[in-house]
């Protein structure tokens, strides 16, 4: 009976002793269950044979479980384990030297940018149930961008929607605020939110209270960072009364040394390119008038600047929050469809939104590291493999003396846990010791890099790394090492200790695995490589070098347009003067130093409704800007000194922008207004080059430009163009400026081509440490296909002083060496192209200019692979051909 | 002999330990009287059943019989018992529940909270 069978097989799962006890009477007890089942029907029998395997293997594996508690794990067998294990590291300091090392790199490693992962990505936002946290954004249909700021008066609407338990909002952007100080003005950073905004977020002041509605344009709430750093952490700050831009404000509260809102990432396109910590809160006042003062929100529908945070109700998801603010969008476009008709609405997590868009560089960091471990995993098991062809002898005797299988497997085990967690120990002093060097590394506008650091999670991943490390190198030269042929062995205990085949082949596959690892290791940093080449070589539109650049805020005193006219007038003449200076301008929006701000254009003659009104990045230049910029001016003119205040309103529009207003016309002459349909007409005079603004990777956008005469900025970033080092120009550049108004505040100045530099910061950062995976990567390989070859031939030495004898050359013996060796790598390259095949592809988000699959970077890296095999196969070699056949074959 | 030690019994064996109350059983009979008494809410396979046996005769709280009685089927069949250290450890155990058991009613029934 063929079920009597199949169940019999089942009950080899139980140990011996007891099948031999009770398994005649569980067949029994089953058969007589079948019969029973079958006068119940099928159903029943299904149900039988669904039933008895689960029971039978369940049951078996509790009994073992419960056995081998009783006698294998048994504490004075493992303490004698480790003590064995000690005294054979201390026999052999080189080898347990060489060991430790490559595992405190690889987990070190390992733990590094885990502890970069775990901080940016993994570990909560710094407010109370963050989970429940969402951002709500504007999104454009026609302009496809799905992440605008909201219009205040949308805000008010959305906050009426049921799924929110609460929401606030903040500029979408950071202001440079001046802080009045004993010998001039400071810069600082604020942003204005809603009073209600600590509270929403869970987060209450380290000392004093935070903003009430009452005390709107008066109040302060400031930073711990900016209390210790310009405050002197003075405890009696509160009450004081600190001048921001001009208005008197009290420090009602400072919050907390952990606390950051907003993170760049949550702030609009039109945010902040560079890296920031918010010094001061200030309280945020909806007016009805309109007005431009720090602080203030104008109610409207068409100037979108806020970012909304809201929370959640308990049990409502992000999904129906999300539809119930589309809902409200929708009615609004159909209300306001003046403003509101292609506006849309979408709400996203906090936390993806905070640090999501780190995700594909971090998890592309860490699945390189994780690829430099499984390298040191694959070399440490071939040495050890090594080390036990040699201990062969030793666990042979041990063998014949009674030891079970599973104690030596064993004892190769503790060896190698000991390792790896002595590894692993190091590789956290090694963290916690070259963390701040990897952070200096790290881009700067990284979100919560403040907030990395080597904390419990960190410690439970280098533990269990080493432990998984420890089993992994452990298993395979275990296995292998422990059913030694007792017999052979202990008789052929006159010749030498060699490897078996089987134990070669082992060897050579764990060499093929490492080639091929390396392989895709190089061939991503390979790609990563090219890309930031193809990067580098953008042109942007303008000329980067002997390019000065800084930002400058006027104090209030310069309120009206004519008394900024008159300073920007002295202060762009004292600039040009200064020696080495070719030219000199300035822009409300410095290209990759900065953020957007975009209008909607409506074009003469083209009687769009102001819903439909396209949109165009927006400007405005100052004095030389264009040529100091080098920006081409490609027809019309540029801005001159007689479109003065009272000339007809002009303006500059780059190609795209000509194109997008008016394909396949001359725009020159032609008028346009800007924001409503109640703006003054403006001309259009000159078409300028396209220039990469966000990114040197991103298209370039349409863009205007007008005319600081006729529209005078207050917080400009100048450039200074000249025939010197742009950096040399620094001192000179600030005295002008303290020399003009000692209450200018001047700050950011840095040569262009280090704004180009920063704006590449993420790219170079992952191409570091992916080359440096590379670099390691090879070492390994290299230090692999050594040790197989020069095991090879130590094994071959008489073999070899056979053939020398017989007449072979010595060129001969180096070919057949250095073939075999080649064989090896061919093999491995094989497979890790073929590896590669699937996971290059994942890279592509990182890519530039180039595909996953760059025939130069698939050429290159194999030839660079074999070469290095090749040199690791000439030392033994060499000394394969000097084998002399009398010492060999005498031995 | 500490009873205690043995206690809280499973609910397996405790199932096994009312099986056998009456005399004793073999290993398919049991089964049966359980899954009987229970309504098929506690349906005892071989394999539970078999290790929890193997458990109860290392305790010796059950025995196997010497003599084997033999059935008017051809078959020779196991027959088990309780010892009398597992009856005690049985009383035991259902004393323990029961003091459990009216501790729980009394908390429960009055102020239903």
């Amino acid at each position: 009976m063929t079920l009597a069978a199949a169940y019999r097989g089942l009950l080899r799962a139980y140990p011996r002793e007891f099948r031999e006890r009770f398994g005649a009477e569980m067949e029994r007890a089953l058969r007589d269950r079948y019969r029973a089942a079958r006068r119940r029907g099928p159903l029943a029998v299904a149900a039988l044979a669904a039933r008895t395997p689960v029971d039978v293997l369940a049951n078996a594996a509790a009994l073992r479980l419960s056995q081998r508690e009783s006698t294998a794990m048994n504490w004075q067998s493992m303490s004698m384990d480790v003590r064995y294990a000690c005294r054979m590291f201390a026999r052999n300091p080189i080898f347990t030297l060489l060991a430790v090392a490559a595992l405190t790199l690889g987990i070190g490693a390992n733990s590094a940018i885990f502890t970069i992962v775990n901080g940016v990505l993994l570990r909560p936002l710094p407010y109370e149930t963050p989970d429940r946290l969402v951002m709500v954004w504007s999104t454009n249909a026609v302009e496809h961008r799905d992440h605008d700021a909201v219009a205040p008066l949308d805000f008010l609407d959305f906050r009426n929607a049921s799924a929110f338990a609460d929401l606030q909002t903040t500029y979408s952007f950071i202001v440079g605020a001046s802080l009045q100080t004993a010998a001039g003005v400071d810069q600082i950073v604020a942003t204005a939110v809603t009073p209600g905004m600590f509270e929403m977020l869970g987060r209450r002041p380290l000392i004093g209270r935070t903003l009430t509605d009452a005390e709107v344009q008066t109040a302060v709430v400031i930073s711990h960072g900016f209390w210790q750093r310009r405050l002197g952490g003075d405890p009696n700050v509160i009450g004081r009364v600190l001048t921001i831009s001009s208005q008197p404000r009290t420090v009602v509260g400072i919050m907390p040394p952990d606390f950051v809102f907003p993170y760049k990432t949550m702030l609009g396109p039109s945010g902040f390119t560079r890296s920031f910590d918010v010094d001061a809160w200030l309280p945020l006042q909806f007016v009805t008038t309109n007005s431009r003062a720090t602080g203030v929100a104008t109610l409207s529908r068409s100037a979108r600047f806020m970012s909304v945070v809201g929370r959640l109700r308990p049990g409502v998801t992000v999904q129906q929050a999300d539809a119930e603010v589309r809902g409200i969008a929708s009615q609004l476009a159909a209300t306001y469809p003046e403003t509101n008709r292609v506006v849309s609405s979408v709400v996203v997590p906090l936390h993806e939104q905070a640090v999501g868009g780190m995700r594909p560089a971090l998890s592309l960091l860490l699945g390189g590291v994780g690829f430099v471990l499984l390298m040191a995993c694959v070399n440490l098991a071939n040495l050890l493999l090594a080390r036990s062809s040699a201990r062969q002898r030793e666990m042979a005797v041990r063998s014949a003396l009674g030891a079970a299988r599973g104690r030596l497997v064993r004892q190769t085990l503790v060896e190698t846990l000991l390792l790896s967690c002595a590894g692993g120990v190091l590789a956290l002093l090694a963290v916690r010791w070259s963390m701040s060097a990897l952070l200096a590394l790290a881009p700067g506008d990284m979100p919560r890099l403040g907030e990395v650091r080597a904390d419990f999670p960190v410690l439970a991943f280098t533990f269990a790394l080493s432990v998984i490390t420890g089993l992994a190198i452990g298993l395979v030269p275990g296995l292998a090492a422990s059913r030694p042929a007792v017999q052979t062995t202990l008789k052929d205990a006159g010749r030498g200790t060699t490897a078996g085949r089987g134990q070669r082949r082992l060897r050579a596959a764990l060499v093929v695995a490492e080639v091929a690892l390396a392989v895709v290791l190089t061939l991503g940093a390979g790609l990563l490589l090219r890309s930031f080449m193809s990067v580098l070589a953008i042109d942007p539109g303008f000329k980067p070098d002997h390019l000065l650049t800084l930002q400058i805020l006027l104090p209030n005193a310069y309120q009206t347009p004519d008394r900024q006219r008159a300073l920007y007038s002295d202060l762009f003449t004292r600039i040009e003067a200064i020696p080495g200076v070719t030219s000199a301008g300035g822009t409300t929006r410095l290209p990759l130093g900065s953020t957007n701000v975009s209008t909607t254009v409506d074009v003469e003659g083209h009687a769009l409704p102001p819903g439909e009104w396209p949109e165009v990045e927006f400007r405005r230049a100052m004095r030389n800007y264009f040529t100091a910029m080098g920006i081409p001016i490609l027809r019309g003119r540029g801005f001159t000194d007689q479109d003065g205040p009272n000339a007809p309103p002009v303006v500059v529009v780059n190609e795209r922008a000509a194109h997008r207003l008016l394909p396949g016309a001359d725009p020159i002459g032609r008028r346009v207004r800007f924001g409503s349909a109640t703006s003054p007409w403006v001309t259009i005079v000159g078409v300028v080059g396209d220039i990469r603004h966000s990114a040197l990777e991103a298209d370039p956008s349409p863009e205007v430009y007008t005319w600081y005469l006729q529209n005078p900025p207050a917080n400009p970033f100048l450039v200074v163009r000249s025939t010197t080092d742009a950096a040399l120009l620094t001192p000179a550049v600030r005295d002008v400026v303290q020399a003009v108004d000692k209450n200018i505040a001047a700050y950011d100045i840095r040569p262009m081509a280090q704004v180009r530099s920063q704006s590449v910061a993420q790219r170079r950062f992952v191409l570091l440490l992916v080359g440096a995976f590379g670099v390691l990567a090879l070492v390994m390989a290299a230090v692999g296909v050594y040790g197989v070859m020069a095991l090879v031939v130590s094994e071959r030495t008489a073999e070899i002083g056979i053939r020398v004898a017989l007449g072979a050359a010595p060129g001969d013996v180096l070919r057949s060496v250095v073939a075999e060796g080649l064989v090896l790598a061919g093999t491995g390259i094989a497979a890790g192209l073929a590896g590669a095949l699937a996971i290059v592809p994942l890279l592509s988000a990182q890519l530039y200019g180039i595909g996953a699959f760059d025939p130069p970077t698939l050429v290159t890296v194999p030839a660079v692979l074999l070469l290095v095999a090749f040199a690791a196969c000439l030392v033994p070699a060499r000394k394969a051909m000097l084998v002399d056949p009398v010492d060999a074959l005498r031995s | 002999m500490d009873i205690e030690r043995y206690l809280p019994l499973t609910p397996v064996v405790l199932e096994i330990a009312m099986a056998l109350a009456a005399g004793e059983r073999h290993g398919y009979d049991i089964m049966q009287d359980v899954e009987r008494r229970t309504a098929g809410r506690i349906v005892l396979h071989p394999g539970t059943l078999y290790r929890a046996l193997a458990r109860l005769l290392d305790q010796k709280l059950i025995e196997e019989l010497e003599e084997r009685r033999e059935d008017n089927t051809d078959e020779r069949r196991r027959y088990y018992r309780l010892t009398p250290l597992g009856r005690a450890v049985a009383r035991a155990e259902v004393e323990r529940l029961a003091g459990q058991v009216s501790a729980a009613r009394r908390l429960f029934r009055g102020g239903r909270a």
